[in-house]
């Protein structure tokens, strides 16, 4: 199972709008079995899928609805409130995953209340508590007999739940606007790269499928910081060969009642389903390489 | 017309990120670096550094009868001031282990281990070899780092050398040893790796002085083995052992073979250097010293007639200024000749 995230902490550069075309792709073009998690607790990946609902008791949070297999009547489900999300793994209870409008997409939402307790866990704690739980959860033989790949959207943030993906993960992909602050956000993930892969087993590599540069413009300032990422020796073997622009599109398709919903149900010679094919193949092509 | 603004990312941050990035490729896999319960982790049996403490010792406490006891409440109390550091700042560098069974090996770090366990800890950060080093590769990294401690014996050290060796050749074959397989194998200079050479094929006499501590410094024992004689090679270390100099050593041995006169040597030996029969100038930084002296110098009416030698001096040019000073001493011991003469 190949477990794959999209990790940058500045926040606005893409991360959910990446996941979302990754998560498709797989699902809908590839058609491989696949499990979204959203694990950042603004949410905005599970609202692309599932109609959100407020939290009454955390009003500025979000929360899953109703799950469409719950029923109150079951005996099986007298412990279940009805409603399931990613960060039921950091209080011992099963995650149900739910379904979405594409049919080999399943989505494991986020709850923000819940998600922003575990990413405020005590220090003490955090290890048991929060690092090792996702990781935990998607090596459950369930989750591995369900799904072929799992996407993860993840907060912008350098705390324990974005630990906790890069401790599960087997790829991650770093997106980032060619602009200097979201540039240091590249520098706090390679960090949290570097700390993750110096403690694998060698069986076990965190692979850095690469830099995306997203939300692209042809301007100078996009241009030239672009340059000079893919100039520097190091930096430059894990730069992406291939971008996603600033496209209006992107935003169109977010909004409840778009039609089509998916960058990929547009006409096989729209631009920016193009690029979105272009980039999806790529970072398939490293990832399944030895499929 | 001014040029237009290129844009790029800040130069530490870029440095930053191909940094991090070289850290990745270089060591991924290698090693992995994690923290370990005390409890799983076992001391290497045969460890260069012959600590007499054991495990037990740490756990349970000393016990007078034990043989060793002196020894090891020297160890114990040397631990114990680790260990008020591992108390207040934890361990600075992690130990190297690799897993064998259930346990993990210590490569390095033995102290640390124990005096964590002094410390009360539980826990101890390691960096874990994923593949058990070598029969070589292992004591190497035992030898690398014990030898960066002042405090390990010669004796020790020889035994570490000859472990390697053996371990080397046990992978690479009955080659022999030569200074440059050592500098090669170890990372020695090369005439650190000649001595290392000289001592390990030394005659039983010598050796048997560096095994009771009696011969403690690497660079004497090897001017010693390389004595033929088995008479001066004696006096050598009774020489040696009476606290003299490897500069009075050298020397002793150099009069020996000159001289064929024994009792010259022995004399030699004790008595520290010989009189004096000239006089050290010593040597400044400061090349405008020399300025003010040859400066003084030719101020005196005998002297003037050279004054024109010295005009055009750059008194900066510590070379040129050298050469000045030099022609300034024969300028003054010729005219000394001629006054007392």
């Amino acid at each position: 199972m190949r477990v794959i995230a999209f990790l940058n902490n500045k926040g606005g550069v893409g991360k959910t709008t990446c996941s979302r075309t990754m998560a498709e792709y797989l699902s809908k073009v590839k058609k491989r079995p696949t499990l979204a998690i959203d694990f950042d607790p603004q949410c905005n990946f599970s609202h692309q899928y599932l109609k959100m609902e407020i939290d009454p008791a955390a009003p500025e949070g979000l929360m899953p609805p109703i799950h469409p297999d719950y029923d109150p009547q079951d005996p099986d489900h007298y412990d279940w409130d009805g409603r399931s999300s990613i960060s039921e793994i950091f209080y011992g209870q099963g995650v149900v995953p739910y379904p979405t409008y594409i049919e080999k997409l399943d989505l494991a939402p986020g709850h923000a209340e819940k998600l922003l307790a575990a990413e405020s866990v005590r220090k003490s704690e955090v290890v048991e508590k929060v690092h090792k739980q996702l990781a935990n959860f998607l090596a459950s033989p369930d989750v591995k007999a369900a799904y072929d790949t799992v996407v993860i959207d993840t907060a912008p943030s350098k705390g324990p739940l974005t630990v906790s993906v890069i401790k599960a993960a087997t790829h991650i992909i770093i997106p980032s606007v060619m602009e200097e602050q979201p540039v240091q956000g590249i520098y706090g993930m390679l960090q949290l790269w570097m700390q993750e892969s110096l403690s694998r087993e060698k069986n076990r590599p965190l692979t850095l499928v690469g830099i995306l540069p997203n939300m692209f413009k042809q301007t100078r300032l996009h241009k030239d910081i672009l340059t000079s990422l893919q100039e520097n020796t190091a930096i430059g073997k894990y730069m992406m060969p291939v971008k996603l622009s600033q496209r209006i599109v992107f935003a169109e398709i977010d909004s409840e009642d778009a039609n089509p919903h998916s960058i990929f149900d547009f006409q096989e010679n729209h631009v920016a389903k193009q690029e979105a094919m272009e980039v999806c193949e790529f970072i398939s092509e490293r990832i399944f390489t030895n499929e | 017309m001014s040029k237009k603004k290129r844009f790029g990312v800040s130069e530490a941050l870029s440095r930053g990120l191909s940094e991090t990035i070289n850290v990745v490729e270089n060591n991924a896999g290698i090693y992995r670096n994690v923290v370990l319960p005390l409890s799983r982790i076992e001391l290497d049996p045969d460890n260069p550094r012959k600590l007499a403490i054991t495990l037990a010792d740490v756990q349970q406490g000393l016990n007078k009868s034990d043989p060793l006891y002196q020894r090891k409440s020297e160890e114990f109390e040397r631990l114990t001031e680790l260990a008020m550091t591992i108390k207040s700042s934890g361990i600075i560098n992690p130990i190297v282990v690799y897993k064998l069974g259930e346990a993990y090996r210590v490569v390095a770090g033995e102290r640390r281990c124990l005096a964590s366990i002094l410390a009360g800890k539980q826990e101890i950060e390691a960096r874990v070899f994923n593949e058990k080093p070598q029969g070589f590769a292992l004591k190497l990294v035992q030898w690398i780092e014990n030898t960066a401690r002042e405090d390990l014996t010669l004796d020790e050290r020889i035994n570490n050398i000859r472990d390697i060796l053996r371990a080397y050749q046990n992978q690479h074959g009955d080659i022999s040893v030569t200074p440059t397989l050592l500098k090669n194998i170890i990372g020695l200079s090369l005439p650190q790796a000649t001595y290392y050479v000289a001592v390990l094929n030394a005659q039983p006499d010598v050796q048997q002085m560096i095994e009771n501590g009696k011969i403690r410094s690497l660079d004497k024992a090897a001017i010693i083995c390389g004595i033929e004689s088995p008479e001066l090679r004696h006096q050598a270390i009774s020489a040696c052992i009476t606290g003299c100099s490897l500069k009075e050593l050298r020397k002793m041995i150099a009069h020996a073979k000159q001289n064929s006169k024994k009792h010259l040597m022995v004399d030699q030996a004790v008595k520290r250097g010989r009189a004096a029969s000239r006089v050290n100038m010593g040597f400044t930084l400061k090349p405008r010293v020399i300025q003010v002296i040859v400066e003084s110098v030719v101020d005196r009416a005998e002297y003037k007639k050279y004054a024109d030698l010295f005009m055009k001096v750059d008194w900066s040019h510590i070379d040129q200024t050298t050469r000045m000073f030099k022609k300034l001493i024969e300028i003054l011991e010729y005219e000394s000749e001629i006054a007392y003469d």
